[in-house]
C-alpha cells in the first residue's frame, strides 16, 4: 500500500467527519493503515458506529489507496516503447554501455581527480542538447560547471553561431550545494518542475548530477545517524524521476584507497546498489597526449563487466547512426 | 509544498517523531499551530515553533528559488564572461589557467615547502587589488593563515612592485586617476588578515564568512595558507577529518558560488609508498583530491620551479615554468611563453581586455 502512513483526516474521503475521526481516536487509530487492518466489528461496538458505514468507508479508503498489479507483458510492452537509449557521443564509451545511456536508469561514473568525470559529463550533455536537440538537467554540487567550456565543445561540433546558442540554451544548470537543497531541487522537478524545464519542443532526456559525493560524503560514518537516510532519499528520488519521466540519469561519485591501496567507488556499499551501470574512468600513465583515459565497466547488467575501453577526451567525435531508438535497439540485441 | 518531511532539514530525533504521528508531506504542517503540532507529535513547545518557522521560511520566494531556479548554459556564459580572473603575474601560468585564477571557482595550490605557495597567495592578495581600468578585479582579498608564513614587508615589496608595473602601464587620464589611489598603504589596508591557531578555529571562521562577505561586499579573494597544517598534526580520528574537509570543501564552494570570490587553498605534499615506489602526492587523502574544483601543483624540477594543472574543468592540463623574484611570481626568463595551442586552451573572450604585458621588470 502506498502512502500507509496517511493520517485520517475529515475530507480524505466521504463518510469520514470530525466526530468519526474522534471515535477513532480514541479507540487509538490514527492512520489508514490501522484502520484498514482493524476487526470492523468490535470497532463498530466499541466506538458505537455503524458497521455498514465502516466497510463503506474501508472499500473507499482501500481502492485509493492500494497500489494496481500489472501483467509482465504489459509492463514490457510499454518498457519497449518508452526506453530510450542516449548516445555519449563518443563511439568507445557507447560500446562500453551497450549503445550509450538508457532511460529509466542510473548510470554512475568514478574516478580519481581529474581523471575526466567532469569531461564526460559536459560532452554527453553537448551531444544529448545539440546532437540529439533534447533539454539535459544539469546539477552542480561542485562549481565545476563552466559554460566556457561547453561552448568551446560546441565550437568544434558547427561553426554556426545560431545552432551553439540554442545547444546551450537546451542545458539548464542548477546549482546545489548540500543534501537539503539537492533533495528540494529533485522533489521541484518531480513535482512540477521538468514540464516547466522542457524547452521549445525539447523534452527532458537527461539529468546530470555531478557530483553525488560532494554532499552526501561528509554525512556519512561516525556517530551520525541521518546520513544514510538521505542517502536513502536522494537514490529514490533519482530513481523515480529516471522511471517516472523516461529520463537517463548520469550521476558522478568519488573513490577512495582501501586497505591494499586499490581504488574503489565512494559512498559504500549501501550506494553501489543504486546504479544500473558503474563505469570506472582512469589516466593512462604513459600516453603520448594527457587526454587519454580508460573506462572500466565495473557493474552492468547488460555486458560483462571490466570491459576496457580507451578514448580520448579532446576528440569526442561524433556518432554517426541515429541515437535515439527504441524497439529496434533492444530488438537488434535479443538476435543471437 | 511538494517537500517530504524526511527531506526537510530539520534535527533527526524530530523528524523521526513527525513520521510517526503519519505527517508525510510538508504541506501537512502548514496549517498547523504550534501546539496543536505539540500534542500531536509529541515534541515540545520549542521544536514545534522552529519547525513551522523553518517552513514557512522556505515557503518564501527567495529561498525556494534558490534551490529550484536553474540557469541556461547560455545565461551562465554571459555570466562568467562577466566575471574576471585573478591575474598571477606570470603570464604563462595565467595562460594555462585562462586567464588567471578564476572567480566563483576553487583553486588548490598543492607542493613541497618552499616551493612558492605563499608567495603565490601574497601575490593574489596584491592582484587582486589592481583596479578595473588596468585589467584586475578592484576588490579586496581575506587572509586566513594558519601556519603564520604571512609576512607584511613582503607583501609590501609586492605591492611596490605591482604599483611599478601599473605605472609604467598606464596610458589614459582614467588608469592616471586610478594610479594615484593605488599606493602600498591602501593595498595593505584592503587586505584583512585572520590567523587561527586549530581546525576549530578555521572552521568557526568558514562558518562566520557569509556574514563577513555580506558586510564587505568588496572582497574577491579569500586566501586559506595552509588547509593541510590544522588538520594533519594532532588529529586521531581520520574518517572524521575526512568528513570535516569534505563539509568545508562545500562551504567554500557555496561562498565561491553565491558572494562571486574566487577561494585559494594551500596543500601540504606526503609520500605515498606502493609497489615499493614512493611518489610525493598532495596531503589529505584521496577524497580531499575531489573537493576543489581546479588543483594546481608546484614542484621541483632540479633548480627550476615548475607549476603544473593536473585538475580543471575547463583547461587542458599543462607544466610551466616560474620563478619567484624580489618583486614576486613571475614568469621565468629560462623559457620562452608556451604559444598556447588554440583548439585545446580555451581563452577567456571577457569584457576586461588583457592588459599588454610590459618586458620583466628587473
Amino acid at each position: 500500500m502506498k502512502g500507509v502512513m496517511v493520517i485520517l483526516r475529515e475530507g480524505i474521503c466521504p463518510g469520514i467527519n470530525e466526530e468519526f475521526i474522534k471515535a477513532l481516536q480514541s479507540e487509538d487509530i490514527k492512520t489508514v493503515e490501522d484502520f484498514v487492518s482493524c476487526n470492523l466489528e468490535e470497532l463498530a461496538q466499541k466506538c458505537s458506529l455503524s458497521y455498514k458505514a465502516l466497510v463503506a468507508v474501508r472499500r473507499v479508503l482501500l481502492a485509493q489507496y492500494t497500489a494496481f498489479p500489472v501483467s509482465g507483458g504489459d509492463l514490457y510492452e510499454e518498457l519497449l516503447s518508452s526506453t530510450a537509449i542516449l548516445s555519449t557521443g563518443n563511439p568507445s564509451l557507447d560500446k562500453l554501455l551497450d549503445s550509450g545511456l538508457y532511460t529509466g536508469e542510473i548510470t554512475e561514473l568514478t574516478g580519481s581527480p581529474g581523471s575526466g568525470k567532469t569531461q564526460v559529463c559536459f560532452s554527453v550533455a553537448v551531444n544529448i542538447s545539440h546532437q540529439l536537440k533534447k533539454t539535459v538537467l544539469y546539477i552542480d554540487t561542485k562549481g565545476g560547471m563552466c559554460a566556457n567550456r561547453l561552448l568551446q565543445m560546441l565550437q568544434t561540433k558547427t561553426p554556426n553561431m545560431e545552432e551553439q546558442m540554442e545547444a546551450l540554451q537546451k542545458i539548464k544548470v542548477f546549482r546545489v550545494f548540500d543534501v537539503f537543497s539537492l533533495l528540494a531541487c529533485l522533489q521541484h522537478l518531480r513535482s512540477n518542475g521538468l514540464q516547466k524545464a522542457s524547452v521549445g519542443g525539447g523534452s527532458v532526456k537527461a539529468l546530470i548530477v555531478d557530483s553525488v559525493s560532494a554532499v552526501l560524503s561528509s554525512l556519512l560514518g561516525g556517530k551520525q545517524n541521518e546520513g544514510m537516510s538521505l542517502l536513502m532519499q536522494v537514490s529514490g528520488e533519482l530513481k523515480m524521476i529516471a522511471k517516472d519521466f523516461n529520463i537517463a540519469v548520469l550521476v558522478t561519485n568519488h573513490v577512495t584507497r582501501d586497505g591494499n591501496g586499490h581504488l574503489k567507488a565512494g559512498l559504500g556499499q549501501s550506494w553501489s546498489h543504486v546504479p544500473r551501470t558503474r563505469v570506472l574512468l582512469q589516466r593512462v600513465e604513459e600516453a603520448e597526449t594527457s587526454s587519454i583515459r580508460t573506462a572500466t565497466l565495473t557493474k552492468s547488467s547488460r555486458q560483462a563487466c571490466h570491459l576496457v575501453e580507451e578514448f580520448d577526451l579532446c576528440h569526442w567525435s561524433e556518432e554517426r547512426r541515429t541515437s535515439i531508438s527504441g524497439k529496434r535497439k533492444l530488438e537488434e540485441r535479443s538476435k543471437p | 509544498m511538494h517537500r517530504t518531511v524526511p527531506s526537510l532539514p530539520l534535527a533527526p530525533s524530530v523528524k523521526v517523531k513527525l513520521i510517526n504521528a503519519g505527517f508525510q508531506v510538508a504541506s501537512d504542517l502548514t496549517d498547523m499551530r504550534p501546539l496543536q503540532l505539540c500534542k500531536e507529535a509529541g515534541i515540545s513547545q520549542e521544536e514545534a515553533v522552529e519547525v513551522l518557522q523553518m517552513l514557512r521560511d522556505d515557503g518564501q520566494p527567495h529561498q525556494q528559488r534558490a534551490a529550484t531556479e536553474s540557469l541556461t548554459a547560455l545565461d551562465l556564459l554571459h555570466q562568467e564572461q562577466a566575471q574576471g580572473s585573478i591575474v598571477t603575474f606570470c603570464s604563462a601560468l595565467d595562460d594555462t589557467l585562462g586567464g588567471g585564477v578564476s572567480v566563483g571557482k576553487t583553486t588548490e595550490i598543492c607542493g613541497a615547502p618552499g616551493v612558492g605557495k605563499t608567495q603565490l597567495c601574497m601575490q593574489l592578495a596584491v592582484d587582486v587589488q589592481i583596479p578595473v581600468c588596468f585589467g584586475g578585479l578592484g576588490g579586496k582579498a581575506l587572509y586566513i593563515d594558519t601556519e603564520g608564513s604571512f609576512l607584511v614587508q613582503r607583501v609590501a615589496d609586492m605591492a611596490n612592485a605591482a604599483v611599478q608595473h601599473c605605472t609604467l602601464l598606464a596610458e589614459d587620464t582614467e588608469q592616471r586617476q586610478a594610479l594615484e589611489e593605488l599606493t602600498v598603504e591602501k593595498i595593505l589596508s584592503n587586505l584583512f588578515l585572520v590567523r587561527c591557531h586549530d581546525y576549530v578555529e578555521l572552521l568557526a571562521e568558514v562558518y562566520l564568512l557569509p556574514d563577513f562577505l555580506s558586510e564587505h561586499p568588496e572582497v574577491r579573494l579569500v586566501v586559506i595558507d595552509s588547509i593541510a597544517f590544522p588538520f594533519r598534526h594532532d588529529f586521531e580520528d581520520l574518517s572524521q577529518r575526512t568528513r570535516l574537509l569534505n563539509g568545508l570543501a562545500q562551504q567554500l564552494i557555496q561562498l565561491a558560488t553565491q558572494h562571486s570570490i574566487a577561494v585559494v587553498l594551500t596543500n601540504q605534499m606526503t609520500t605515498r609508498v606502493s609497489n615499493g615506489q614512493s611518489k610525493l602526492v598532495p596531503a589529505l587523502g584521496e577524497s580531499w583530491g575531489h573537493a576543489a574544483t581546479q588543483r594546481l601543483i608546484l614542484h621541483w624540477e632540479g633548480l627550476r620551479r615548475l607549476a603544473s594543472l593536473y585538475k580543471s574543468p575547463s583547461q587542458m592540463e599543462a607544466t610551466i615554468q616560474y620563478q619567484i623574484t624580489v618583486q614576486g611570481f613571475r614568469d621565468s626568463p629560462d623559457e620562452p611563453r608556451p604559444v598556447p595551442d588554440v583548439s585545446a586552451v580555451s581563452s577567456q573572450s571577457g569584457n576586461h581586455s588583457k592588459r599588454p604585458r610590459m618586458e620583466d621588470l628587473s
